[in-house]
């Protein structure tokens, strides 16, 4: 069998079109030169390069061409293929703005064997704490380090381990927050599918350095292979001795038992986790005490997100400096962000603080689908906002996604186009908060309720300017009074549309048209003349008569007897029927 | 299993790294799975053991590129390291018949070439 000596791979990654006939004509020149034999052409789906126009690739030597035209060929082919030689004006820099910390071992490792695990530095932080440092130097580490938790708050990972670690108790826990109610929203279970033992490693570290000796993961029932395979790592944990009794032969002990998530979203806040897992209804109760001096079953408590603690082992492997050399002033490390919405590349991925909305879009993501233009990227979930498509540019951290209104959260990351309306948007995320209220405090309960029936209004044409001012102040009603933060960043959603898209607004309230044609009451349906093959499918289909005509004339809709269902748009075949 | 103590971390050099030997690995968590690679997996599997060809297929999580899934990495001597998306059961028999066997790349399934 004989080895493929060379093998050019072309991708046009802008239509696609241009791609069989670059092929074409690398295969003429080649055979020209009597090449053929040695030298392959292979069509590649994705060469991980976007908007660069024809992109190609020479293996083995790895080089990488960009913006190829036709005229180019001839050059590459005899300079490149044949004398091995870069032509410097095609070439890119291989610029891969991932970086891999949460998800180093993702896609890569079997996460059904832990020797996978160790042979990729696993469990070697775990022993050199438990070797070299006492508690407080994990906790000296973990400062340097400036992370923060991942889970949405961002609030500095040392400085709840340093409360946890004063409390005078005999008893402590370490909870993992699996729940991940985000819609959209998957970072937490690729994780423990694709990597477990590094969430496991993680709260060893946390156990050792608090003094707990149990720990719990609280994952969402709706995740049964994430389940599967966590268990499986515990398990196997326990049979090398990395958790149990004596881990690593020394006197420090700890155990993790698994909870399954009681299927709401509120559960996901700490307070409320913790009250299921006691076994009690998950509704949230006012902070302080927080849960690191007073948590579950009244014992000093931490609890973190899984993206935070799989970021453990790293800091402690590789210092706190290391890690504090990454990322912006303020946030430090990597975040992991589910990308989805209208993007070329649905993608898990992760990249430094810092990184630009436009880069993660454009240039990780493969850009918008269809080409359509941008319109915002939501962040953040239900408790996050938009950002529109003039400040893409800002640079990702805790305090930029604030200033903007929305925020870092637990990473989602929706991108919009011009299809996508402000306020059925705003009207999405609110009615899952609706829906998810557990209803103990009044604001959230009622406010919520109130702000999407103004919302509902508006979506539906019956929407009055007073109104922008009523959603302003239940917002605030909702931020300052309610008990937990499902209420308080409820509102989000709606503030940031308004702030960066109230013309959206005043444009349902006041002329009645929804630009993105989502609001469907507020569309008028038209039949087209021109395409109409008058088969009278639709007359027939109208639920309320309001096409009148007949075959011989025509048919149009009487829009004060329209009630806009949509049924003559749905079942005509010559799409006759205008939005 | 036997249990490791801070010992056996003492002499552990870098990464013990297993690059260099073949190998095939499918992308097996939730969305992988979604999208057919518990199927692609087997498929695999048997075509190696009709062909009596030995070459690993592994198990891994999911690599972040949700969009190509099921996502097939293929690594064998003499050839570049390709990652194959929007694998099928087709396109399977394919990595085994023509990448694996006669060492040809496969046109318009490649969705990422890895680095040596
Ligand atoms: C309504 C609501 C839902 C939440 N859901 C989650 C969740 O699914 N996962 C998570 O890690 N944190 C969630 N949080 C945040 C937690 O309360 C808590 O801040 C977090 O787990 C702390 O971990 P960290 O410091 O590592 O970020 C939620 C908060 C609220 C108010």
């Amino acid at each position: 069998m004989q080895n493929q000596k060379k093998i050019i791979l072309v991708k046009d990654t802008n239509m696609d079109k241009e791609t069989s006939s670059m092929i074409d004509k690398f295969l003429f020149g080649l055979r020209e030169r009597g090449l053929s034999e040695d030298v392959k052409v292979i069509r590649a789906a994705d060469l991980n390069i976007y908007n660069k126009g024809v992109v190609v690739k020479i293996w083995p030597e790895n080089i990488t061409y960009a913006n190829v035209k036709k005229d180019d060929i001839d050059l590459i082919i005899h300079r490149t293929v044949e004398n091995g030689k870069n032509i410097d004006e095609l070439l890119v820099s291989e610029t891969n703005k991932q970086l891999r910390i949460v998800l180093r071992n993702c896609g890569i490792i079997d996460p059904e064997k832990i020797d996978d695990y160790l042979d990729n530095e696993g469990y070697c932080a775990l022993a050199k704490v438990l070797s070299e440092y006492s508690p407080d130097e994990v906790i000296e580490q973990m400062k340097i380090s400036g992370l923060r938790g991942r889970g949405g708050g961002g609030f500095p990972t040392w400085m709840k381990w340093n409360f946890a670690k004063a409390q005078k108790e005999e008893t402590k826990y370490i909870i993992c927050n699996a729940d991940e109610g985000d819609p959209g929203a998957y970072m937490d279970r690729s994780v423990l599918e694709g990597d477990p033992h590094s969430v496991i490693e993680g709260m060893i570290i946390a156990g050792y350095t608090v003094g707990a000796q149990k720990g719990y993961l609280y994952i969402r029932a709706e995740y049964p292979l994430a389940i599967k395979r966590i268990t499986l790592a515990i398990n196997q944990a326990r049979e090398k001795g990395l958790l149990g009794d004596n881990i690593l032969g020394t006197d420090f002990s700890f155990d993790l038992d698994v909870r399954l998530g009681a299927g709401a979203f509120v559960c996901g806040e700490e307070t409320a986790l913790i009250a299921s897992i006691e076994g009690k209804r998950g509704c949230p109760s006012p902070r302080p005490p927080y849960p690191s001096v007073n948590g579950l079953w009244g014992k000093p408590t931490i609890i973190n997100n899984v993206e935070t603690l799989a970021n453990i082992a790293p800091i402690l492997h590789n210092g706190g400096d290391w890690f504090a050399s990454i990322g912006t002033e303020k946030s430090k490390g990597t975040k992991v962000f589910a990308l989805t919405g209208k993007v070329n590349n649905s993608s898990l991925i992760e990249v430094p603080m810092g990184t630009t909305l436009r880069d993660i879009v454009y240039n990780i993501g493969g850009g918008v689908l269809n080409n359509k233009k941008i319109k915002a990227v939501q962040t953040g979930g239900p408790s996050g906002g938009v950002i529109p498509e003039n400040l893409l540019d800002t640079s990702i951290d805790y305090e930029n996604l604030q200033r903007l209104g929305s925020i870092m959260g637990s990473g989602g990351m929706i991108v919009m186009d011009e299809d996508d309306c402000m306020v059925d948007i705003a009207k999405f995320y609110l009615q899952f908060c609706v829906d998810e209220s557990c209803g103990k405090c009044a604001p959230c309960r009622i406010g919520g309720k109130q702000m999407l029936n103004i919302l509902s209004n508006i979506s539906e044409g019956k929407g009055d300017l007073e109104d922008i001012s009523s959603l302003k102040r239940i917002s605030q009603a909702l931020q300052k009074a309610s008990l937990c933060g499902l209420g308080q960043t409820a509102p989000n959603p709606v503030v940031s549309t308004l702030k960066h898209f109230e013309e959206e607004y005043i444009e349902h309230i006041n002329e009645k048209i929804c630009r993105a044609k989502k609001c469907s009451l507020l569309s008028i349906y038209e039949i087209i003349e021109e395409k109409c093959k008058r088969c009278s499918l639709c007359q027939r289909s109208c639920p309320v008569e309001a096409i009148n005509g007949n075959r011989e004339v025509g048919f149009t809709i009487d829009q004060e007897k329209c009630i806009k269902c949509g049924k003559c748009f749905e079942v005509c075949k010559f799409e006759a029927v205008s939005l | 299993m036997s249990k490791l103590t801070l010992d056996s971390f003492k002499n552990k050099s870098k990464k013990a790294k297993k690059n260099n030997t073949n190998f095939i690995k499918v992308g097996l968590s939730t969305c992988g799975i979604a999208a057919g690679a518990d199927t692609v997996f087997n498929v695999l599997k048997e075509e190696l053991k009709k062909k009596e060809i030995n070459v690993p297929v592994l198990r891994c999580g999911c690599a972040g590129m949700c969009y190509a899934e099921p996502l097939v990495e293929v690594k064998i001597e003499g050839m570049p390291w390709i990652i194959y998306g929007k694998v099928n059961e087709d396109v399977a028999l394919k990595i085994i018949r023509k990448h694996v066997a006669r060492k040809q790349v496969i046109n318009d399934y490649i969705f990422s070439i890895k680095d040596e």
